[in-house]
């Protein structure tokens, strides 16, 4: 190492060393987390409420997806027009969904224009206008997102995979269902709203270049008016591991494994993280090589790591033509099994050093930070510093690694395939 | 016209950065953005090649030969490679388009130069026999896997038919018959037309030492021969009217639309990109209130490809298929009748702002800028920074687009529907 690299290393520590989420919880309940990237002309807001299919009433499955169109159509003083114009006419770009177990608006905009964002924001949360007008076809347009999983089998898998592993309502797909969004009134959906936009339970969650006082002003000049409890998001639980076979007209067999991993933020969900790397990190990972470099079954295969509140997953995918499909899915099980043998410290040092860097570089993006600041605030109750996250990471040997895979054989897992036949052998019950 | 000077804070940045540029004796050009406030560098090979640069035989050659690359050499084995970019903790991937190949990564400043050793292993392929017969498995599920998504294979589809025997109509992942019948030894006579250093950029953006770059870039690169590695440039012209497939797997009709652009080389383009935002962007334009806003479509979009020497307005919608008929036409009425009711500043002003933040938020991450930093400098030789960028957005006219519409370009409009066919 030269010392023009030691001094670049030093630089780049002392950076994260700077990078401290700041949290304030208002008197309404609404949780506050920023964390300055004073050097970006950007921001970017993720504001996360506790309501998504888990909290959709039974026989009205899709509720969340259609309240969360439907207040982005108007608020406060502006019509649907006006208020999508306004959120415009200050260059925001929009994103967000109804999810499983919460909700998400995410705005990203310049930093100059802080304070006139944050007003619109709250809006469509505190006074949507729900005009009966736009109710009709906010639910259309969910039926066509609905209809439109068809044509997509990879999205389809994982609902399809989340519904066969997770038996408490975050297994309902935030699509909803047909005869669910058929059955949805306007009233309806205004009754679930004036339950669910509520800020004790909720975050907003910002990164970029303003400074916490400013933030923490148009935060409580935005928000301070808002009042109520959110729905409480239910347990999960999940079923008896089996296998199931969903039919479908495509060219490939769309493969999916979950079982269950430690809730997140937990000693050994930072070691688990470390194995779910070693497996399906990167190209040098034994998925990636085992199943596409060796056997070119596949183009897509990998392994990940997924947690609800409270509660984690590893879930699997890959994609194959039908007559690969046994191997495929042979091979993969065949990676899970070997786990129990130990993992090498090369492995360990390659996962590490991967999930290292890229938390660095997540930490360069104004949007990947706020939605971290929001996921661990939402999760955990806390948001962690990057230099937690990284200390926690290093810190994992691959002796903890090993013992942990000894003591803890991964579990068997739910397995559903969708594809044009049934699967013989190895999917067989 | 009025001009939103960049922010206080944008101009800041834009004064911390700094061009560098070299061109090797061996013709290879070497560029970077330094950043001195980067966590990162990202660095990439730009390769002027790619799908339209195939003969017909040769259809998805440039996209398998980037799978290619990643198999190694005399020096290191396709494993080898894979560890070595995981032990630098790197994010790196490629991509192939039609006219570009990219071999791109991302690391912690200090290891750049291992970063730049591998990614120049890549563009010293050994395309050995063993490796080429598995990776063209890999190809052909890829291809496969594009199939089953509509969105996606319904450009593929459209594109020859669209740009009517142009290059720039080519598939980029070719087809199972193309692909199936390639042998070795076309890819390695392709890779020793296309991959001179002359027809290679390597770009930097992040923190870096500009010194150190240039050293090993000469140490690593300099030797490597130089060839023409000439692109076709024939006139296009472009097909108009109605086309479709019926694959009656599918449950929603998926369309693809085209009309005539400018090229990237047309200063217009800006207007052009800002037009294509008026009309067809995802939230709040034109198509979106005739279409989405209605809950008539889950999506309807339009945006301006320029391409080096050829552009397109390019577009997508989808719908039921009892719709179909129905949304197709607001579709392209909409856009025929913006050829008479040009952008409203407030329609103008809001594109322009909505691309120029779009723009500065790519630019958060040296990985996010890299690829518009060097395809820019390849397609047209010049270094526009990010404030420069949002600057000729921030002052592209309405009197542009409106010239831009009075060539009348939608009224030449190219619709191509992939969809069930008519139900029972």
């Amino acid at each position: 190492m030269s010392s023009d690299d030691r001094a670049a290393s030093a630089e780049g520590a002392s950076a994260v060393k700077e990078r401290r989420p700041l949290t304030a919880k208002l008197d309404n309940g609404l949780m506050v987390v920023y964390e300055a990237m004073p050097w970006l002309p950007s921001v970017s807001a993720t504001l996360v409420l506790p309501f998504g299919s888990a909290s959709d009433p039974q026989g009205l499955e899709g509720t969340a997806t259609v309240l969360h169109e439907w207040v982005q159509r108007g608020a406060g003083d502006l019509d649907s027009r006006a208020f999508s114009d306004a959120l415009e006419d200050l260059g925001v770009r929009r994103g967000g969904a109804a999810n499983r177990e919460s909700s998400s608006f995410n705005l990203s905009f310049l930093a100059s224009e802080l304070e006139a964002v944050m007003p619109l924001l709250a809006d469509m949360v505190i006074r949507p206008r729900l005009d009966a007008a736009e109710f009709e076809p906010s639910r259309e347009l969910a039926v066509q997102e609905l209809e439109s999983l068809d044509d997509a089998p990879t999205q389809r898998l994982f609902d399809e995979l989340l519904a066969a592993f997770v038996t408490s309502p975050q297994g309902r797909s935030p699509l909803g269902t047909a005869e669910g969004l058929a059955a949805l009134t306007a009233e309806g959906v205004r009754a679930e709203a004036a339950r669910v936009l509520r800020p004790r339970g909720a975050v907003l969650a910002l990164a970029g270049g303003a400074d916490w006082d400013r933030v923490l002003a148009a935060a409580q000049a935005a928000f301070g008016a808002w009042e109520g409890e959110g729905p409480e998001v239910p347990a999960v639980a999940v079923a008896t591991p089996g296998r199931r076979h969903v039919e479908a007209e495509s060219s490939q067999v769309q493969i999916g494994l979950a079982f269950p991993a430690p809730p997140p933020g937990t000693d050994e969900a930072y070691v688990h993280n470390v194995v779910v790397n070693v497996l399906s990190g990167s190209s040098g990972a034994r998925l990636h090589t085992e199943v596409r470099e060796k056997r070119g079954l596949v183009y897509s295969v990998s392994a990940f790591y997924r947690s609800l509140r409270g509660f984690g997953m590893t879930l699997g995918y890959a994609g194959t033509t039908p007559e690969r499909a046994d191997e495929t899915l042979e091979v993969f099980l065949a990676e899970l099994d070997r786990l129990a043998a130990g993992v090498t410290p090369e492995e360990v040092e390659r996962a590490k050093v991967g999930m290292l860097s890229s938390l660095v570089m997540q930490g360069e993006s104004s949007s990947a930070t706020a939605g971290r600041l929001a996921s661990d605030v939402f999760n955990l109750g806390r948001a962690r510093t990057l230099e937690e996250i990284i200390s926690r990471v290093q810190s994992v040997t691959v002796e903890d690694v090993n013992e942990y895979l000894s003591t803890r054989r991964v579990p068997e897992p739910t397995i559903v395939t969708l594809g044009p036949a049934r699967v013989p052998a190895a999917v067989a019950p | 016209m009025t001009l939103d000077a960049p922010t206080p804070l944008a101009g800041e940045v834009a004064q911390r950065l700094r061009f560098d540029k070299a061109v090797l004796p061996n013709g290879l050009t070497v560029i970077g953005e330094h950043n001195p406030g980067a966590a990162s560098v990202a660095a990439g090979f730009f390769v002027q090649t790619g799908s339209r640069d195939e003969q017909a035989e040769l259809a998805g050659v440039s996209h398998f030969l980037e799978h290619m690359a990643f198999k190694g050499n005399e020096r290191y084995t396709a494993d080898d490679l894979n560890r070595l970019f995981d032990e630098l903790g790197a994010q790196y991937n490629a991509s192939t388009s039609e006219e570009r190949t990219i071999y791109y990564g991302a690391v912690l400043p200090e290891r750049l130069p291992r970063l730049l050793e591998l990614l120049s292993e890549l563009m010293r392929p050994a395309l050995r026999q063993e490796d080429f017969d598995v990776e063209k498995k890999v190809i052909l599920e890829e291809i496969a896997m594009y199939e089953d998504r509509p969105h996606f294979h319904v450009f593929d589809v459209s594109a020859p038919r669209f740009w009517a025997g142009h290059p720039l109509g080519n598939s980029v992942l070719g087809t199972r018959e193309s692909i199936s019948a390639l042998t070795r030894d076309q890819m390695l006579a392709y890779y020793q037309r296309r991959y001179s250093p002359t027809n290679l950029v390597l770009a930097i953006v992040g923190r870096y030492d500009w010194d150190a770059v240039l050293d090993q870039a000469e140490r690593i690169a300099g030797s490597w021969p130089t060839f023409d590695a000439p692109r076709e440039r024939p006139p296009a012209a472009p097909a108009t009217g109605r086309e479709g497939v019926v694959d009656p797997k599918l449950s929603r009709v998926h369309v693809a639309y085209y009309a005539p652009g400018v090229a990237i080389s047309d200063p217009r383009r800006f207007a052009a990109a800002v037009l294509g935002y008026v009309l067809g962007d995802a939230t709040g334009s034109r198509l979106y209130w005739e279409l989405v806003d209605k809950g008539l479509a889950d999506s309807a979009s339009l945006g301006h490809e320029a391409h080096e020497d050829q552009g397109a307005f390019v577009g997508y919608v989808s719908s039921a298929p009892e719709r179909a008929e129905e949304v197709i036409a607001r579709y392209v009425e909409v856009l025929r009748r913006a050829q008479d009711e040009p952008p409203t500043p407030d329609e103008w002003r809001r594109a322009q702002r909505k691309l120029a933040t779009g723009l500065t938020l790519r630019a958060e991450t040296p990985l996010g800028r890299l690829p518009s930093f060097g395809a820019t400098y390849q397609s047209l030789g010049v270094y526009q920074s990010v404030a420069e960028l949002v600057d000729r957005v921030m002052n592209a006219r309405i009197e542009t687009a409106v010239e831009l519409l009075q060539a009348r370009p939608f009224d030449s409009g190219y619709v191509f529907t992939l969809g069930p066919g008519q139900r029972a």
